[in-house]
């Protein structure tokens, strides 16, 4: 192996000792898992007991697969606070500096702690989309509309679950690591992931709809969604490009400005 | 852990591989924030064999300079370089250079085993140092528990098990010996000569007066950013300080009289002891002898470290509290061969233990 | 040893809060951007509004409301003092601070009892100034070519003192919850989540009695039914301040008694 590959490999070993040795993340991790099931499950099981109420075009327009993967709009919290975490903790600590003592290739430290914690939650995230999307199918008994795997669209919505939970967590990373403060980033993640596409709705007319839809949770969450609702909505996968151009410009910031900053 | 609890000795350590010769050096290192320069043009080097104190007042850049030495910070110019190299180029820094900056910069969920061990990783070190390290401090019966849970001695043992991990050609340490018990700080002050003993450079930064005099040989003094004294500790005590005998006597002001007339300088502090300089005390007790005096006290008062420093940084202190019992900013008086600094700390002054 | 009069103490121990919040420079810059932000989006929806209001047919001009069109940026900028309450106690536990604190002030219910009301009061303030601008800046660009409404209009203050009470209460949940969870990123994940995406998850759910008699009683939703004007679905204005309130003491008494039995 060259030296270029050891000493990667030495950093991937020493930032998942990290990842691993710490009780919270773990729980996190569980915490999210849990909530993008258990959530569909409420969603789902809130549309069956309700849909008797609903109008016609309110069915016509129902996608089981997407509010049976609703959770993931709920754990995308978990899963962003613990991107930013990943790295705003090391700065609180001051460990980051013990870090960057050990390796001065500062860049390969953060991009190896993004891949960690990308992983971890594209595997497990994916897991649980599956299950959440299971398990929403079976409570959407009739006369409800349920989906299958096989058809149009659903397989990529389901995977797009997962997809889309690690790209969340890659922007946490990307964020924490342009702030360096935990409450900052925290509010300048959650503030673009969720208070922006509020405020933007809020604009009536066809501005507002346009504007929303290259927001980055917006755009992003087309890739788990089947149903197509509105005539200016973003497809899946140019939603997808869209959301992921943030994530890999807040990521690309981020590395360029750790090398000229003080620690 | 509680009282009653010992440290293992030092070992001597065999040096693995090739001998690397372990220097530091600094060609006008500056560092300017907004407008302050906290480092100004220091030119020094760190040289192997030796343990070299690092002093100055608050404020006066030792951190800074230390950082920098790490790549931690970008210096606004000049450059330092480790072993001939810049640290950012190195691949396995570990190995050349370990460091204890901050004792409390750990994750306070993990444990003092992980901490180290994923420290240990990324430089390639193997797993088994980590319990070799962590029995050389002492720390192996809580290397399991959460380092949140230490006291501040245990995290400073901790923060020196990590800089010892890559068995480095250098080592740095910022404040080392605070929060250890008196324990702690003999066996830290006896590993830092050994491992220069062993050849190794070892760079200390410290406050404590008399522990860097028992500790040091070479001193590097900085005061506001800029470079007081790059010399050996036999060489600054010896060319700032006052040798002085001290005298008491049952008729000090007539003695002082007969002392100024053979040509000694005398100062008489306010307890009636008599400070005599310029006159050894052998000649002293044979002219008080001479003329009829009844003589109490006459000791000789070697120089102290903490003298010495304070004469050379005298106007480089940037925090400067009040005297005590006075009630405005006051320095010590001007400094002559025959009179001792009349404000500030004073405790330790007098005696200072004499070095093989 | 003589004992100190409660009411001196009392006022020691505000005074020596007040101090504190006062020399935090990112407090007044938070608000200041949450002040900012707010009056923005106000404009910027009614101005919207006012540009498309020829082309609106006539059912969606008979559903316009002026005044609930410009209070409609209280849903997000609920969740920003909140999230400054929360901070307000967590800044402390992050930098270790609450240890002094609590040497200074041992009776630790007395402490949080003193930031809340500072907070409460300053949040008060604060709200009312900012749903005030917010309000009249919006209606202000409204103006002339839709229908806009003054605060001397019937029910309109009212709408507008209801913003500013949920805002406070908000911040005092915030608060609360943030002496319960200790840590800022947990406490403000929460508190988005609470505040923003449940809302958006059962909101749009279909409303059949089960919804009815759980949805509208989450905080976000009370906070509706406090500043909206046609409220079909939320619970009327006194009865939701009289929920949100009950939150609040729920977990100001939670977290007292938590604050009393651990350590720092």
């Amino acid at each position: 192996m060259t030296a270029a590959g050891l000493r990667l490999r030495a950093t991937a070993g020493s930032e998942w000792i990290k990842f691993r040795s710490v009780r919270s993340v773990p729980a996190a991790l569980l915490a999210t898992a849990v909530v993008v099931v258990v959530g569909g499950l409420l969603v789902t099981a809130g549309f069956r007991s309700g849909w008797s109420t609903m109008t016609a075009s309110e069915r016509a327009t129902f996608d089981p697969t997407f509010q049976s993967l609703h959770g993931v709009e709920l754990a995308q919290l978990f899963v962003g606070a613990l991107g930013v975490l990943t790295v705003t903790g090391e700065y609180t600590s001051g460990l980051i500096r013990t870090t960057f003592a050990a390796t001065p290739q500062r860049a390969q430290v953060l991009a190896v702690k993004g891949l960690i914690l990308g992983g971890v939650v594209w595997v497990l995230c994916t897991v649980a989309s599956f299950a959440a999307f299971f398990a929403g199918q079976v409570v959407l008994t009739a006369p409800a509309r349920h989906a299958s795997l096989g058809d149009p669209g659903v397989l990529r919505a389901v995977f797009g679950g997962g997809v889309y939970l690690l790209l969340i967590g890659l922007f946490g990373c990307g964020v924490g690591a342009l702030l360096r403060r935990t409450a900052a980033a925290l509010a300048a993640l959650f503030g673009i992931v969720l208070v922006l596409p509020i405020a933007v709705a809020l604009v009536p007319g066809v501005l507002g709809a346009r504007l929303n839809e290259y927001l980055p949770s917006t755009a992003g969450m087309e890739f788990w969604t089947v149903v197509r609702t509105g005539g200016d909505a973003l497809g899946a996968w140019p939603g997808l490009a869209v959301f992921a151009l943030y994530v890999v410009a807040t990521g690309v910031a981020a590395l360029l400005l750790l090398r000229r900053r003080d620690v | 852990m509680g009282p009653g609890f010992s440290f293992p000795r030092p070992r001597r350590r065999r040096r693995r591989g090739s001998y690397c010769l372990g220097m530091i050096e600094a060609h006008g290192l500056t560092k300017v924030y907004g407008d302050t320069k906290a480092v100004d043009g220091l030119d020094f080097q760190v040289k192997p064999g030796r343990v070299t104190g690092f002093l100055g007042p608050n404020g006066a850049g030792k951190s800074t300079t230390m950082r920098m030495i790490l790549g931690l910070d970008l210096p606004t110019s000049g450059a330092v370089t480790v072993n001939g190299q810049g640290y950012r180029g190195k691949v396995w820094p570990l190995r050349e250079v370990g460091a204890l900056l901050d004792a409390r910069a750990v994750h306070p969920g993990r444990s003092a085993y992980n901490h180290l061990h994923s420290l240990a990783a990324a430089n390639g070190i193997a797993r088994a140092r980590v319990d070799e390290v962590l029995d050389e401090v002492g720390l192996t019966s809580v290397a399991g528990k959460r380092v949140g849970g230490f006291s501040l001695g245990m995290s400073q043992r901790l923060g020196i098990a990590g800089a010892l991990l890559g068995d480095p050609e250098i080592l740095m340490f910022d404040e080392p010996v605070n929060g250890l018990d008196p324990d702690g700080i003999l066996w830290i002050r006896t590993l830092m000569r050994s491992l220069a003993e062993d050849g190794r450079t070892v760079l200390v930064s410290s406050h404590l007066m008399s522990e860097m005099a028992l500790t040091a040989d070479h001193l590097l003094i900085i005061g506001r950013g800029r470079l007081l004294a790059d010399t050996s500790l036999a060489d600054l005590i010896g060319r700032h300080s006052a040798e002085r005998v001290d005298v008491r006597a049952a008729d000090a002001p007539r003695l002082a009289g007969d002392l100024r007339a053979q040509g000694a300088g005398v100062s008489v502090e306010p307890d009636g002891t008599l400070q005599v300089t310029g006159m050894g005390a052998v000649r002293i007790g044979e002219v008080a002898a001479a003329r009829g005096h009844v003589l109490h006290q006459l000791r000789d008062v070697t120089a102290s470290l903490e003298e010495a420093y304070f004469r050379l940084t005298d106007d480089s202190v940037t925090y400067r509290a009040p005297a005590p019992g006075t009630t405005e900013f006051a320095g010590p008086s001007p400094v002559t061969a025959a009179s001792a600094p009349s404000a500030g700390p004073r405790a330790a002054s007098r005696i200072s233990e004499a070095r093989a | 040893m003589s004992t100190i009069n409660p009411s001196r103490r009392a006022r020691a121990v505000l005074a020596s809060e007040w101090i504190k919040l006062r020399s935090l420079r990112s407090m007044r810059a938070s608000l200041a951007v949450t002040a900012v932000f707010s009056v923005a989006l106000a404009v910027l929806v009614c101005s919207n509004w006012a540009a498309s209001w020829s082309g609106l047919s006539a059912a969606q001009r008979a559903q316009f409301d002026p005044t609930d069109t410009s209070l409609n940026n209280l849903q997000v900028v609920a969740v920003f003092f909140a999230a400054l309450g929360a901070l307000m106690v967590t800044n402390e536990y992050g930098n270790g601070l609450i240890r002094s604190t609590f040497a200074a002030t041992p009776q630790r219910g007395r402490v949080l009892a003193a930031k809340a009301v500072l907070f409460g009061v300053g949040c008060l303030i604060a709200a009312t100034v900012i749903t005030v601008a917010a309000f009249a800046a919006g209606q202000s660009v409204l103006g002339s070519r839709a229908p806009h409404a003054g605060l001397g209009d019937p029910g309109v203050l009212g709408h507008v003192m209801g913003g500013a009470l949920y805002l406070t209460l908000a911040g005092l949940f915030g608060l609360f919850l943030g002496a319960v969870a200790r840590g800022t990123a947990v406490t403000v994940s929460a508190l988005f989540g609470v505040f923003l995406v449940l809302p958006i998850l059962v909101n749009s759910l279909p409303k059949d009695a089960l919804w009815r008699h759980t949805v509208p009683y989450l905080p976000s939703n009370l906070g509706v039914g406090l500043w909206h004007t046609h409220g079909q679905f939320f619970v009327g204005p006194w009865q939701a301040a009289a929920w949100l309130a009950g939150y609040v003491a729920v977990i100001a008494v939670v977290s007292t008694v938590l604050l009393r039995g651990r350590d720092t």
